[in-house]
């Protein structure tokens, strides 16, 4: 146990899915070729006038509620002053005092299963930079990035160590993105994350030292930075020694924080009210609506799969899918057996699609097919092994089901009658097996199972057939 | 009231502008600046003054923009305002991201 107390709070910056950027109607893309999606407004030019996006407004209100936090019904925007070239109007717009949502938390569940609420001190609008990249003695600029609308949520420093911030984190991405807030992509930069790490010695003293954390490029980097950072502050103090307050970064190539520079002095933004922009004025009704759209969130699916008769384990794999939990979610009101529905999804459907690297969405398993499917699983006239022979064209063909089945051969013998017969000749040839049964060894019947497989070629029901064999061997 | 400004705080409003000063400059800026700011406090003798009322009017709403695509800049336009460019990129001499801003 370390005789220091680790006091953590996090901040993150998501950029927000919307089809144009915050202030200016160019588009929010990536990957696209640069500065190809600016205009006079992202660029700073002068005379031009931010008009603010209803949709980043409507997205403010969604996350906010998702993160349980209380919605500010006036508000405005500031500009936070400073010189860089990452922003050619020397400030960006963001909402200093009147953050859109204010006093929330999210739940996270540790590996020894308690819960903790990781408190949201406040979540703000605001517009992304542009994007640089350092080249020698240049540094080169895309503007694409620049007016993408962001929302950055900060929590109280109220996080103890790596393993908190990781779930955090973690549970930060996947309402967010169930929320259709945020595509949530670390790799991509739609989701950054800052970290301020403190350690004190008694909860009585004040707050250490502070360290800030940036361009983490993972959650595991995060939860790494974070026990580095802690280990560090530590052997300082353990040595008699002290440090300045200071930014660092996460280095990947050495798992370690490096230095990025020493705060001399505070940040000096001289915050003062957009007065482009007027006041935005919310109603209770305006909020119902949007609050109204928000999709259904992770946990809320999470029971709904259990009260389904999903199992915990497919629950859980279902819903770290979006695409397959959203398809999972288009069939709940329907009647199918959905342990088998998820079986299926996450079994051979699943192994399908990884291997053909493809979304379910672009296969040809529609809805309506993929019921067809569960129900014939369902009732047995498939079996598995059936399925995975004509699995392929099921994916990949315009053919019926039907057809697809008839035209492989599998047509299941599924009529008593035909099954009793043989059933009833495999027992009369194999009276050595039944003598074996009747006196009490289990594997006979498997075998004689495996006869009647054989005789069928695999074509009996397997459900049916055991019936039948039980039955006749009484 | 002092006169002017000391030459400290004339130094840093200069570092936040990223220029330089000479000497004759600072002295020159610590009675200038002085004068703007007084001139600037006099809004606090305003009776009733509300900090909101500097910011919009209460009673508009700010209109909100459908999100809705519009026309774009030709790359090759934005480019041709920078003073330089590599490939699409525009240039900058360097400066060391320290994350400043979002």
């Amino acid at each position: 146990m370390s005789k220091y107390i680790p006091t953590i709070g996090v901040e993150v910056h998501v950029e927000l899915k919307t089809n144009t950027k915050i202030f200016s109607n160019s588009i929010n893309g990536y990957g696209q070729m640069a500065n190809s999606l600016t205009n006079v407004i992202d660029l700073g030019y002068p005379g031009t006038l931010p008009t603010l996006n209803e949709e980043v407004i409507n997205l403010g209100i969604k996350a906010a509620t998702i993160l349980n936090c209380k919605i500010r019904k006036v508000m405005h925007f500031d500009r936070k002053n400073y010189f860089y070239p990452d922003n050619p109007k020397n400030y960006q717009i963001t909402q200093a005092r009147t953050p859109i949502g204010y006093d929330g938390y999210v739940e996270i569940i540790k590996e020894n299963g308690e819960k903790k609420q990781i408190y949201i001190e406040e979540m703000h609008i605001e517009e992304d930079t542009c994007k640089s990249a350092h080249r020698g003695t240049k540094t080169l600029l895309d503007f694409n990035r620049a007016g993408v609308p962001l929302i950055e949520i900060v929590t109280k420093p109220c996080l103890t160590d790596g393993e908190e911030v990781k779930l955090y984190l973690e549970k930060l991405r996947e309402l967010l993105s169930y929320g259709n807030i945020s595509d949530c992509k670390i790799e991509e930069g739609s989701m950054r994350a800052d970290v301020n790490v403190s350690i004190r010695k008694n909860e009585k003293d004040p707050l250490g030292i502070k360290a800030e954390i940036k361009n983490i490029g993972s959650i595991s980097n995060a939860k790494l930075g974070v026990e580095k950072e802690i280990e560090r502050q530590e052997k300082l103090y353990d040595a008699g020694k002290t440090f300045k307050p200071q930014t660092r970064r996460f280095d990947d190539k050495i798992g370690d924080t490096v230095l990025m520079r020493v705060k001399e002095t505070g940040n000096d933004y001289r915050y003062f009210p957009e007065p482009d922009i007027p006041f935005v004025i919310l109603t209770d009704e305006m909020i119902a609506e949007v609050i109204k759209t928000i999709p259904m969130l992770p946990d809320e699916r999470r029971k709904k799969y259990q009260s389904l008769g999903v199992t915990e384990i497919n629950t859980n794999k279902l819903v770290q899918n979006k695409t397959l939990s959203d398809y999972f979610n288009d069939l709940l009101d329907t009647e199918i057996d959905f342990k088998t529905a998820s079986n299926l999804l996450l079994g051979d459907i699943s192994a399908y699609l990884n291997k053909s690297e493809k979304l379910i969405t672009d296969t040809k398993l529609s809805k309506e097919r993929f019921i067809e499917l569960v129900n014939l699983v369902s009732n047995n006239t498939l079996t598995s092994k059936n399925l995975k022979e004509i699995l392929v064209p099921i994916m990949e063909s315009d053919n019926s089901i039907p057809n697809i089945i008839k035209e492989n051969g599998i047509e299941n013998i599924t009529d008593d009658t035909e099954i009793r017969n043989i059933i009833k000749r495999i027992i009369s040839d194999n009276p050595e097996s039944v003598n074996d049964y009747k006196n009490g060894h289990d594997r006979a019947i498997k075998f004689l199972m495996g006869q009647v497989m054989k005789e069928t070629k695999g074509k009996a029901n397997p459900r049916i057939a055991m019936e039948i064999l039980t039955e006749e061997l009484q | 009231m002092e006169d002017k400004l000391s030459k400290e705080e004339v130094l840093h409003v200069a570092e936040l502008a990223r220029i330089s000063l000479t000497e004759e400059e600072i002295k020159k800026y610590q009675v200038e600046l002085k004068k703007l700011l007084n001139e600037v406090e006099k809004i606090n003798d305003v009776e009733g003054y509300d900090d909101d009322i500097l910011i919009a009017n209460w009673d508009s709403n700010a209109e909100l923009r459908k999100d809705v695509a519009g026309d774009m800049l030709n790359p090759k336009e934005v480019l041709e305002n920078a003073p330089r460019h590599a490939g699409n990129y525009i240039e900058v001499p360097v400066v060391i991201s320290d994350g400043e801003g979002a």
